[in-house]
């Protein structure tokens, strides 16, 4: 009887394991680890990397995802478990920018071939962990100076206006303030109030229509994500302020209508969906023995405005 | 009597901040602000009415940010149905999403009353399994684009103040009405006293505990209509973290984490605190790290008046 069990389980361990050691014989595996797939961006761009894989069909993808935009634990896990299972290599959005480093380094000291995109690492983090990586992405600053140009082109010399930002301590949140300030510094613009809402809807509904109380004189508003720019403008909608314009970040499907009413400003598209599989492309390049990724790999960003959803 | 009394005295802090805001804060009692201030906390108003009856039976509900979410999908869904009129997608989806919270809700208490498990860790589950499901059916994608007069309720006013916050205060009044005046709101309180002696007196526990956590589900499903008519969105990553305002305005409100003690109406109160607090340091000029830092302090400081007033009231 034991001995049944015992042989059964050896069975069933190696009916599980031979594919895997087949697959690996032929294809390149690669790790792709994504930040939460409760979020439209993040999920475009999974599906895009899905997409992908199965058009160039010369690669296995392995995805994994988190449940929330702060739950670094489950990232974590998951490289552990691309470098135990010898993945050849892993590509990463990193949940933070410096709790991702040394398990990272980790996997480029077991020689996976680590590429970092989205989000990038922080730079004095690498250099005290020893970790020399490339870092391919979107320049969220240059993206939000983008849509802060937009709205000083619209607004003139000495607009003002106010920033809602993202979850403080975030990367790109930070980023996209230093862009806004940076449109507000060359448009001369008069910036009032800049405050979080977290990225969230409700939130930048309720944050904003309380600076607009402290602010009636609010000309312009720039919000760092699409989501909060949704509530910006419910909240102008309910107190009857169509002189305000608002500039977004994302070009998420929820604000195409907004884009066409002329009620979004502008926003920021990042071609979210290409971006996995390009740095995709990148890592699997570096596989099959091209040349190390150096310094900032930047992607397509593009500004949209109302004249390109009519 | 005595109820009342504890009342007063969070209706005299609330007064006291208000006072205070309006001292210091330029616009704080424009009457566009107050408007604001009641739109504002209208969902958690909603919401924490029916964490006031899960709490008052000496439970948790854990699972209302998570519900908010999977009723608003759900609701959602109904009102972008194609080819039905405003009337009927309106009710359609109010059905819908309040029917989900109630299952929801019955399902939190019939699981925890039937095999006898603390609502903590029923409701946890909860809290994956409504947000797992919200993402499930939408597929992790925001729905948008409700009828526009949908929308335009939501923002509706009457003499400056939001319907949608009159819609709550009705809410008020009807569980005020529940829980003070009717043998099954007495029974409720009975339970947060002393289970033992309600069920020896033959009533069965079982019923009230998922009346309890039902009539918590269903509130969430009124309070997504709520968040869909204000913001013309439903997403299944809405409400991350609304469970602990919720909770936050019923402790702050008077009402006892071990049950049997509070009401409603210092819930109202404690909602009120809330939003008054979030608009003032705000307008006060507050940073927003301080501002997070004086909400907790507040949560605090109203735990331990409670503490104090229980033993001047039982003395």
């Amino acid at each position: 009887m034991k001995l049944f069990k015992f042989a059964s389980v050896l069975a069933l361990v190696a009916a599980t394991a031979l594919p895997t050691i087949a697959a690996a014989a032929d294809k390149p595996v690669v790790g792709l680890v994504m930040k939460s797939l409760a979020n439209d961006f993040f999920k475009n761009m999974l599906e895009g990397a899905e997409a992908h894989a199965k058009k160039r069909g010369d690669y296995e993808l392995k995805a994994i995802g988190m449940q929330n935009e702060t739950d670094f634990e489950s990232q974590l896990n998951g490289v552990e478990n691309f470098i135990t299972q010898g993945v050849d290599a892993i590509v990463i959005a990193p949940a933070d920018s410096r709790a991702m480093v040394a398990p990272l380094k980790k996997a480029v000291d077991a020689g996976i071939t680590v590429v970092n995109f989205d989000v990038s690492l922080d730079e004095q983090a690498k250099k005290d962990a020893g970790l020399d990586l490339a870092f391919v992405g979107p320049d969220n600053r240059g993206g939000a100076k983008l849509a802060g140009d937009a709205l000083a082109k619209s607004l003139g010399e000495g607009g003002k206006v106010v920033i809602i930002e993202g979850n403080p301590g975030a990367d790109n949140a930070a980023q996209r303030k230093l862009g806004f300030e940076d449109a507000i510094a060359a448009g001369k613009l008069n910036l009032l109030d800049s405050r979080t809402a977290h990225w969230e809807t409700e939130e930048a509904n309720s944050v904003f229509s309380t600076m607009l109380t402290a602010h009636p004189d609010i000309q312009g508003v720039m919000a760092a994500n699409d989501s909060m720019a949704i509530g910006i403008i419910k909240a102008l909608d309910a107190a009857g302020r169509s002189d305000i314009k608002v500039v977004g970040f994302d070009n998420v499907s929820a604000v195409q209508p907004l884009l066409k009413e002329g009620k979004l400003l502008a926003t920021v598209d990042q071609f979210g969906s290409q971006m996995a599989s390009d740095a995709i492309d990148k890592a699997l390049a570096v596989v099959a023995g091209g040349p190390k990724l150096e310094g900032w790999v930047k992607t397509d960003i593009k500004l949209v405005t109302t004249d390109d959803v009519k | 009597m005595k109820l009342l009394l504890r009342d007063a005295g969070i209706g005299i802090a609330l007064l006291l901040l208000i006072l205070f805001f309006a001292l210091t804060a330029d616009h704080f009692l424009s009457p566009n602000n107050i408007s604001n201030i009641l739109t504002q906390i209208t969902i958690n108003l909603i919401l924490a009415i029916g964490m006031t009856f899960v709490i008052l039976i000496g439970g948790i509900d854990l699972s209302v940010g998570s519900m908010l979410a999977f009723c608003a999908v759900v609701g959602g869904s109904v009102l972008t149905v194609p080819d039905l009129s405003v009337f009927q997608a309106v009710s359609l989806a109010t059905v819908a999403a309040v029917g989900t919270g109630a299952l929801c809700g019955f399902l939190n208490g019939w699981i925890s009353a039937f095999w006898g498990l603390p609502s903590f860790i029923v409701t946890l589950g909860m809290l994956n399994i409504a947000r797992g499901a919200a993402l499930q059916v939408t597929d992790a994608r925001t729905i948008y684009s409700f009828p526009p007069s949908f929308n335009a309720f939501g923002s509706q006013m009457i003499y400056g103040v939001p319907v949608v916050f009159l819609i709550a205060l009705a809410l008020v009044g009807i569980a005020w009405f529940v829980l003070s005046k009717t043998v099954f709101g007495r029974l409720l309180y009975g339970i947060g006293n002393n289970e033992e002696a309600v069920r020896l007196a033959g009533h069965s526990l079982m019923i009230y505990k998922i009346a309890a956590f039902t009539i918590a589900g269903v509130l969430v499903g009124i309070a997504a209509m709520v968040y869909m008519a204000r913001l013309n969105i439903a997403s299944p990553i809405i409400g991350i973290g609304f469970e602990l305002n919720a909770i936050a305005a019923v402790i702050i409100g008077g009402t006892s984490l071990s049950g049997g003690r509070g009401s409603v109406i210092g819930t109202l109160l404690g909602a009120c605190i809330i939003g008054v607090l979030a608009n003032g340091l705000i307008l006060f000029g507050l940073s927003d790290f301080m501002r997070q830092l004086i909400t907790g302090v507040v949560i605090i400081l109203a735990v331990i008046v409670d503490k104090y007033r229980e033993r001047i009231t039982a003395a």
